[in-house]
Parts: structure tokens; C-alpha cells; sequence
């Protein structure tokens, strides 16, 4: 029984990878840890000078009491995800397969290509104060509507291209089988195309709903606070200059990242293939 | 035969292209891409052309609608004369060429630890991502809870250890640190994912045939694995450049910019002047000139990489 030990033993930078990731999951995990952590603890736990560990669930009923703007905060976060969430399906899919099947002319092509690519380039706050002047000549500043928008235009153009790759996955023989058959081009599309994209349908809508939620910055310049505000913007309320409400912030941050987490687990496999395909095309 | 000569029984909506030939352009296509195309352009398009023009005029805000006067270049050459252009710049240059450089080192060395580890593969593969779904904001949280002299852990172990606090959010250089060592927690995944994604599609035999020449394992990273991945850490190095530019919402809950001007990013700066100061050309002439950066850039990009792929060029 002749021994090869490349493939059954570690080796040397075989042992440094294993403690490398062990350090890393360390580096990645106990942050968070520490947040979910704090956020079961009473104040003076909080602000003692040694690590005192309890439980408590006074930041959490704090933070739900009637008169504090969370629970509408959260209530806005969830429509902004799901309306972003819809468009980005209905409209991305519909321009991904467009430029993925069907012949376009050139002169629609090419610019509508040039803009899809440009607007991920540019930094939001750079737009903002032309977003701002054009949010509020249509009325749609401080409203879930806006953002609901803003999230859609800068999450559009990845999802359209994100279903773009998955419609070139397909032989454009199907679609012409479904027309000889007498199907419209829009039946063909409906009922024949875009049920074989489903993993496609699926990694947009976690990954344009995660952003959705995260987004802070429209929320930030183009509601007023308070009831309006999406979530992300509630929590950065909770940090001010003097006074920050420590364990409130840790409940509320808990509550943002928690759900995200869970969903990453679940749906890990849409969550890589969005992060790939869109920091490729981003 | 690929012009379809049938016409459909039944219709489910107008406007199908049921005599399109191969060459001539799909009516369906051009409505499946006109609310993509409206979008961009209503809150694409129109946005930046409002940039532009408040750009080039001196605004007001009165009885809260904008009323704009032209003022030429007046904003502009108010960027070179400002005060803060230089360090805001610094700044910037600052934390993008540390931030862009930790990520993509510590998130390649971590891709290739991933590929070579056996036991803790599938957990890492996993859990390594958590950062960056996380909501930068919730970053921010998790951070201060770690940084902050009040109460921050650090301070905490710092102490039972009997050694000296740390103030860095408050010390210009201990912020700058502090920020980008946020931003490397943060984004250090995304890079790790993209290589790691590119080494698994390098074919096994190659990494056999170097075994088998007595290429020891340092040597076959060195010299088989990394270059195959080049244009994978080239593509991930781009991106974190765009992304770092970008970088808005932790700072502005960790640090505000301050202290002083020791943390005062381009967005951070853009969004004091817009909203603080109410100087909406000004901060419209800063974007524009991002904006104008950001092309010559993206310019220059795409002819380096004509020149460098010849014919075959870039199609992203």
C-alpha cells in the first residue's frame, strides 16, 4: 500500500489555508456577534467599563413602542424592497430578453448599451442634487414612492443585464418553434421563454431586494426623517453627535442584518451569482 | 425560414412582429425595452442634464422650488480656489489607494487559502460573504460598537489588558485607519468571491502537471495559479476603484468627515455643501467634474484595453 501524501495529507500551506479561513470566519463572525450581543443587553452593561454580558429585551420594546418612528421605518423598507423588487423583474426581464433575442436597431441599441453601462460608473451622491431638482419637479420627494424609483434606476440596468446572460443561455430556436406554433411574441416570451430563466428571475429579485433594503443614501437626502424615512435612515438616526442610543442602534442594526443573513444562507447560490455577474458588469 | 409566415389564431396583445425576418427589428422588442429606456432616461438622463445646468448657474432655493441664474464657469473655477479642494482630494486618493489595495491582496490571498483548504471550505465559502450583503449602515453599527472610545469592545479588552485606550475615530490619522479598515471588513468578500469564482474554472491537470514537474505548492500559486487569475484581479481591481469613489454611508455615520477634514471623502463633501451649506451650483459643478473625471477615465480604460487586446476588444 504505496503512500502518496499530496492527497491525503494537509501540508504545509495546506495547514496555513485552513488557519487563514479559521482567522477570517473569526474576523467576519465576531463583529456581528458582538452587535446581536450588545443588543440584548441593558444600558449599564453597555457603557460599564468592563464586558458585563445579561439579557434584556428593553432595547427591543424600546425601539417597537407606539411613538417610535421604527415600526414604520421597517413597514417603508419592506414596500421600497418589494415595489423595486417587482419593477426590476418585470421591466429587467422584459429589456434583458429584448437584447438578448430580438433584433434592435442600432441606433436604440447602442445608446440605451452606453447609458446601461455608464449609470452604475457614477457615484449616487455625485447625481444627487440633479435626482433632488428632478424628484421634486414631479412631486416625489419624501414619499416611499421616490425611492421606490431611485432604487429601480440604479438597480434596472443590473437586472436587465443579469437576465440578458441568462437569456443568451437559451437557443434562439425555442422562440422561433413558439412563433411557427402561433404563439405571439408576446406569449412566446410569457409562457415559453421566461419560465426556463427562473433561477435568473430568482438571483435578480434577492439581490435588487437586499440592496433595496440597504440602500441609505436617497433615503437619506430625499425624505424628511422621521415616519418617512426607510430603515437604514431610522438607524443613523440613532447615532447622534452627542447622544447615541447604543442599545437601541444595536437592536435596530440586529433587525436590518439579521433577515439579510438568514436570506444569504437560504439563497446563497442567487446571492454569488448577483454578486459575480454584477460586480462584472458594474 | 426564420420569417415566420403563419398568422396566429389567437393573439394574447398587439404589437407583435409576426413578418419579421431575421434582418428587420422586432416591434416587440422596442416595447419590452421602453419603460428600461424611460426609466434611464426620466431619472437617468434628465437628472444629469439638471446637474449640468445648475452646474453652470448660481441657485437659490426659494419658497422651496429652485430659481437658477447663469453663472458660466463660476463654479468651476470656485473648485480650484477652494480651500478644501486640496484636502478633500488628498483624502480621497488617500483611502481609495488603501482601501482598493488591502481588499484586493487580502481577498486574493483569501480565494487562494479557500481553494487549497479542505476541512473549513464549505463553512468559509459561506460565511465570508456575510459583509457584504450586510447594509453598509449596519456596518457603520457594528463598527462603532467596536471603535468607539466610550464604549467600544476594543477600549474594553484594551483596558482589561491594562494597556492604553484608543481614541482613533477622534485622531486624524487613527480615523483615516479606521475607515479603511472598515471598508476592507466590508468589501474584502466581494474580491475573495470574484477570484475565488475564476480558480475554480482552472483545469485541474494544469495544477497536476506542475505537481508532477516537482513544482512545490508556494511555486504552483506563484507561478501557475496567479497568472491564470490575472484578469480576474485586474477586473476586481476596477471595480473596487469605481466602488471606493463611491463610498458614502459608512463614513458618514463613523467619522462625519471629521476630524476635520481627516475623513472628508468627495461624497461626504458633495453632501455637506448640497445640504448644509445649500450651495446647489457648487455642488453640482463638483459632481459634473466627477462626472467628466469618470469619462476620461473610463476613456482612457477602454483604449489601453484596445491597445493592449488589439482587435478583440472590450464588450462591457
Amino acid at each position: 500500500m504505496p503512500k502518496t501524501q499530496s492527497r491525503s495529507s494537509l501540508g504545509v500551506i495546506g495547514t496555513i489555508a485552513e488557519l487563514v479561513l479559521v482567522a477570517a470566519i473569526a474576523a467576519t463572525i465576531v463583529p456581528i456577534l458582538w452587535m446581536v450581543a450588545l443588543s440584548f443587553q441593558p444600558l449599564k452593561n453597555i457603557i460599564g467599563a468592563d464586558i458585563n454580558l445579561g439579557f434584556s429585551l428593553s432595547n427591543y420594546t424600546d425601539l417597537l413602542a407606539p411613538g417610535n418612528p421604527l415600526l414604520a421605518q421597517l413597514g417603508n423598507s419592506l414596500m421600497i424592497v418589494v415595489g423595486t423588487v417587482l419593477l426590476c423583474l418585470v421591466f429587467g426581464s422584459l429589456a434583458g430578453y429584448a437584447l438578448s433575442q430580438l433584433v434592435i436597431p442600432r441606433m436604440v441599441l447602442l445608446p440605451l448599451l452606453a447609458l446601461t453601462a455608464f449609470i452604475p460608473l457614477i457615484p449616487p451622491m455625485v447625481l444627487v442634487p440633479g435626482l433632488y431638482a428632478t424628484m421634486s419637479s414631479f412631486g416625489l420627494i419624501g414619499g416611499t414612492l421616490g425611492l421606490v424609483i431611485l432604487n429601480t434606476v440604479f438597480q434596472l440596468p443590473f437586472a436587465a443585464l443579469l437576465m440578458k446572460v441568462y437569456f443568451d443561455g437559451l437557443p434562439p430556436a425555442l422562440r422561433e418553434a413558439a412563433l411557427i406554433d402561433g404563439a405571439s411574441e408576446a406569449t412566446a416570451f410569457r409562457s415559453v421563454m421566461l419560465p426556463l430563466v427562473k433561477p435568473g428571475l430568482a438571483s435578480v429579485a434577492t439581490f435588487t431586494g437586499i440592496m433595496a433594503w440597504n440602500e441609505f443614501l436617497f433615503g437619506l437626502t430625499m425624505t424628511s426623517g422621521g415616519v418617512t424615512a426607510p430603515l437604514t435612515v431610522g438607524i443613523a438616526s440613532l447615532v447622534q453627535p452627542f447622544e447615541v442610543a447604543w442599545g437601541q442602534m444595536a437592536a435596530a442594526g440586529t433587525l436590518a442584518a439579521i433577515p439579510i443573513i438568514i436570506i444569504t444562507i437560504i439563497a446563497n447560490r442567487y446571492i454569488v451569482a448577483g454578486l459575480t455577474a454584477g460586480a462584472v458588469k458594474g | 425560414m426564420t420569417a415566420t409566415t403563419t398568422l396566429p389564431p389567437l393573439r394574447a396583445s398587439g404589437g407583435t412582429a409576426t413578418r419579421r425576418g431575421r434582418k428587420s427589428w422586432s416591434k416587440f422588442g422596442l416595447v419590452a425595452l421602453t419603460p428600461f429606456a424611460l426609466f434611464l432616461l426620466l431619472f437617468g438622463v434628465y437628472p444629469a442634464i439638471e446637474l449640468f445646468r445648475m452646474a453652470a448657474s448660481e441657485v437659490r432655493v426659494i419658497q422651496g422650488g429652485f430659481q437658477m441664474e447663469f453663472a458660466g464657469l463660476n463654479n468651476f473655477t470656485r473648485i480650484l480656489s477652494d480651500p478644501d479642494t486640496l484636502p478633500v482630494l488628498f483624502v480621497t486618493i488617500t483611502f481609495i489607494v488603501g482601501a482598493v489595495a488591502l481588499t484586493v491582496i487580502l481577498g486574493t490571498l483569501l480565494a487562494v487559502m479557500l481553494d487549497r483548504a479542505r476541512f473549513m471550505k464549505t463553512v468559509a465559502k459561506r460565511i465570508l460573504i456575510w459583509p457584504t450583503v450586510v447594509a453598509p449602515v449596519v456596518v457603520s453599527v457594528i463598527w462603532l460598537l467596536l471603535l468607539s472610545p466610550t464604549i467600544g469592545a476594543i477600549n474594553k479588552v484594551l483596558l482589561a489588558a491594562g494597556l492604553p485606550e484608543q481614541g482613533w475615530l477622534g485622531e486624524p490619522v487613527g480615523a483615516m485607519l479606521s475607515i479603511i479598515a472598515v471598508d476592507v471588513w466590508h468589501w474584502t468578500p466581494l474580491v475573495f468571491l470574484l477570484v475565488y469564482t475564476s480558480l475554480q474554472s482552472i483545469d485541474t491537470e494544469v495544477l497536476e502537471a506542475a505537481r508532477v514537474d516537482g513544482a512545490t505548492e508556494w511555486q504552483t500559486i506563484k507561478m501557475v495559479v496567479l497568472p491564470m487569475v490575472k484578469p480576474v484581479i485586474i477586473t476586481a481591481t476596477v471595480i473596487r476603484l469605481i466602488m471606493s469613489v463611491k463610498a458614502f454611508d459608512e463614513m458618514f455615520l463613523l467619522t462625519h468627515g471629521g476630524p476635520g477634514n481627516s475623513t472628508n471623502l468627495i461624497s461626504l463633501h458633495i453632501r455637506t455643501i448640497f445640504f448644509d451649506r445649500l450651495e446647489l451650483g457648487y455642488g453640482s459643478a463638483l459632481g459634473v467634474a466627477i462626472i467628466l473625471i469618470f469619462a476620461l477615465l473610463g476613456g482612457l480604460y477602454v483604449l489601453a484595453k484596445k491597445a493592449v487586446t488589439g482587435r478583440q476588444a472590450t464588450n462591457a
